[in-house]
């Protein structure tokens, strides 16, 4: 491979760049990089394909795990779907804050007072119950008790108020009914003084018709005085009438108004109430409505626009009535969302207890069923269900050790919990970033800065803490500036023949010498020596394992034969030699006495050795040596 | 001038001649190689340092364990087991002392240390 490492040092310093900034900003400006086609690396290198994807699913997956949310939440869209009907659901952390204020609380006796007040309320205004005016005056002014309590948040006032509004507008019917009653008596009166004196007039003309013939010029003009008199008192008259008429079309149109103006501002609260799952005092002003109103006045004519969005693709007419059925229908849903909530947690079912919390909670947030779910009970829910929250967010921010020691701690809360689930995602991701890294490295030593700088973006994607990404780049920092020392570094090692040195310093002096073609043959067998030494050292130690010192000892003396002053490779021998002491005694011995030319001698030393370890290599190579020495003395001996 | 030397004194120096001549001959005859008065070669001083022992001529008896290397014309070098010893030993058996040698058999070797501390065998009988 070090044929591909001419003409990369600029490339170098470029990767290094974008490594740099990547660490120091923690992502990368993928503006700058081109979309990553890069494929895997064909030497070693195997890059992974779509590390996006894998991190995608990975987030997938802890927003499956661990969003805490009712599946009819969908706080993007803001609404709460419950049994086909929507309500506006608030903005995820404000409804968060109130969540979590509720798990903070304890239920209190003023709250138990509270919901036998209300509750009580709402039984006398039943049908079933008296419906006297009394009746309704004394449930009427146990709202002013209810809005006495902070849990009522002042709602029973404004059912009061309206209820009050509804019979001070009846009130004042009553007084426009009698006035129009008397202006009707003036009106019979005036119609017959206009029809009086209409009869007079026509009296009058008759009579002067039968006298003309025999009346006088003179007596006709006295006649005709008394008709002008008679006709301007009926224009009087009439002009009464109409005023009189004029003020009773008046009161009636103030009175029809009056009252149209009281149901709908009923109406409205009614429906106001059930918008806001106030289902209580939904339930309380319907009463009053029923007992005020007739029951042909029960269709809603106001909030139709809301209803309809309350009520999506219903195309029912909407009364009291179902406005009633709907907040009851509520009331009940809570009660066995309760129990469910309570049954599952006794089972350590606690992740599905979270859930359906949630929806119950924000069905009946202002309803004091939630107060049978026990304090402890709700403090266990809000360590899983801040734990699950900053499980989320830590998993957004990619931090997976830090979402694998949350997922175990979760674990501990609920039983339910898919911890291996999460364990495992976590642990792929890692896995495919790492293998990302190592790509890069792989491309960066091939020279290929472009697919080595899109391999570390697909690594920074998939988890941007990487520690592999900061060995990168110190690795790569390390290479940049080994090139201008490399040459020199080299020199000095191996004029030392400090093989050790220059094998430890490959990376660096592989860049440095890519293109120098005196040095580089000479740092290949320098690093191939050593690996080869590391290699027979690490397979000595194997061999020492399994109760072989003799055939350890043979690997470390081929070692040697490679580079006698290697460190670690000596290291090994003298941990070792007290082991074989016996036979490294007489494989020196036949070493010294081959030396001297005492063929003989050394090969009766390697004789002696073998009867120590009779599979040894060494003996069987240096009895074969000496043997072959001896006979060729024996031979030219035999010749002279 | 110097005084002449008288002639008795001469043939006193003679006779010693002669009789030393005799000595010498008597043992170059014995040490022929086919006397057992040898003495048994000391094997473990001789592994330490065969060089001390070159020259010497000694006995040994030893069984046949390996053949290590034959070669015509010049004979073959065996791994033998001496007697009283666990230790092998490498000797040369040229092709004119050697018979038929099999692995297990015993044999009284006659032996001087040659060059390099080979035990060179001049001559060999089963025993």
């Amino acid at each position: 491979m070090w044929k591909h490492y001419t003409s990369i040092s600029l490339g170098l310093c470029a990767l290094l760049f974008f490594a740099a900034s990547a660490s120091a900003q923690g992502g990368f400006p993928m503006g700058s990089v081109a979309p990553s086609t890069s494929q895997p690396a064909r030497a070693n290198a195997s890059a992974p394909t779509g590390g996006m994807l894998e991190s995608n699913t990975f987030l997938e997956m802890a927003n499956r795990v661990f969003d805490p949310s009712s599946d009819s939440m969908d706080f993007e869209n803001g609404s709460f779907e419950w049994k086909g009907k929507n309500f506006n659901l608030s903005e995820q952390r404000a409804f968060r804050s109130r969540f979590e204020r509720f798990l903070l609380a304890s239920p209190t006796e003023e709250e138990e007072q509270y919901a036998k007040l209300m509750a009580d309320i709402i039984d006398r205004l039943s049908v079933s119950n008296n419906n006297s005016d009394d009746a309704i005056l004394d449930t009427w002014e146990l709202l002013f008790r209810a809005s006495r309590f902070d849990l009522d948040g002042g709602n029973s006032t404004i059912v009061a108020n309206q209820v009050f509004n509804a019979w001070r507008i009846r009130k004042e019917a009553r007084g426009v009914t009698m006035s129009q009653r008397e202006l009707q008596q003036v009106r019979q009166y005036q119609q017959e003084v206009v029809a009086n004196r209409a009869m007079a007039l026509k009296n009058i003309r008759e009579k002067r018709l039968r006298e003309s013939s025999s009346n006088q010029r003179d007596e006709g003009e006295a006649a005709s005085g008394e008709t002008e008199a008679v006709t301007s008192e009926v224009a009087f008259r009439m002009l009464d009438l109409a005023e009189t008429e004029a003020r009773i079309i008046a009161l009636e149109t103030q009175s029809a108004m009056t009252g149209l103006q009281a149901k709908l501002q009923f109406q409205s609260q009614i429906v106001s109430f059930m918008l806001q799952r106030r289902f209580e005092h939904a339930l309380v002003l319907a009463g009053f409505y029923q007992s005020i109103f007739k029951g042909s006045h029960q269709s809603l004519e106001v909030g139709k626009d809301q209803l309809q969005e309350f009520l999506p693709g219903s195309d029912l007419a909407f009364t009291v009535d179902s406005m009633t059925f709907i907040a009851r229908e509520a009331i009940n849903d809570v009660n066995k969302g309760v129990d469910a909530v309570n049954a599952a947690y006794k089972e350590d079912r606690n992740l599905i207890a979270l859930e359906r919390l949630q929806e119950v909670f924000f069905l009946g947030e202002y309803l004091t069923e939630l107060n049978k779910i026990p304090t402890d009970q709700r403090r266990h829910m809000l360590d899983l269900y801040r734990g699950l929250i900053e499980a989320g967010e830590l998993a957004e921010a990619k931090d997976y050790d830090g979402v694998s020691e949350l997922a175990n701690e979760i674990s501990k809360l609920a039983d339910d919990f898919p911890k291996n689930r999460v364990l495992s995602a976590v642990q792929t991701a890692k896995s495919m970033s790492d293998m990302a890294v190592f790509a890069a490295s792989q491309y960066r030593n091939l020279g290929d800065i472009d697919k080595a700088r899109a391999e570390l973006q697909t690594a920074i994607d998939i988890w941007p803490s990487n520690p592999a990404i900061r060995e990168f780049q110190q690795e790569t920092t390390k290479l940049a500036t080994a090139g201008s020392q490399g040459v020199q570094i080299f020199d000095d090692l191996y004029k030392r023949m400090d093989r050790r040195g220059i094998y430890e310093r490959r990376m660096d002096l592989g860049f440095a010498l890519a293109e120098d073609t005196q040095r580089r043959p000479l740092l290949m067998e320098v690093v191939e020596q050593v690996a080869r030494i590391d290699l027979l050292v690490n397979q000595s130690k194997e061999l020492v394992k399994q109760g072989e010192a003799y055939a350890a000892w043979e690997l470390l003396v081929e070692a040697a034969k490679v580079d006698p002053s290697d460190g670690p490779m000596n290291q090994a021998r003298a941990e070792l030699a007290p082991r074989v002491a016996d036979f490294v005694l007489q494989i020196d011995r036949a070493e010294r006495q081959s030396e001297d030319g005492h063929h003989a001698g050394s090969l009766a030393a390697y004789l002696a050795a073998q009867d120590i370890y009779p599979i040894s290599r060494l003996c069987r190579q240096g009895i074969q040596r000496e043997t072959e020495a001896l006979m060729s003395g024996l031979r030219t001996e035999e010749s002279l | 001038m110097p005084p002449t030397k008288l002639p008795h004194i001469r043939l006193r120096r003679s006779l010693a001649v002669c009789l030393a001549l005799a000595l010498s001959f008597s043992l170059t005859a014995c040490s022929g190689g086919k006397s057992s008065d040898l003495e048994t070669l000391p094997i473990d001083t001789y592994l330490e340092k065969p060089g001390d022992f070159l020259g010497n001529r000694y006995v040994l008896r030893a069984q046949i364990d390996e053949q290590l290397k034959w070669e015509k014309g010049l004979g073959r070098v065996l791994a033998v087991v001496a007697e009283g010893s666990d230790a092998r030993l490498p000797v040369f058996v040229p092709e004119s002392v050697g018979e038929n040698l099999h692995v297990g058999q015993r044999y009284e070797l006659q032996a001087i240390i040659e060059q390099g501390g080979l035990i060179y065998v001049e001559a060999l009988h089963k025993y």
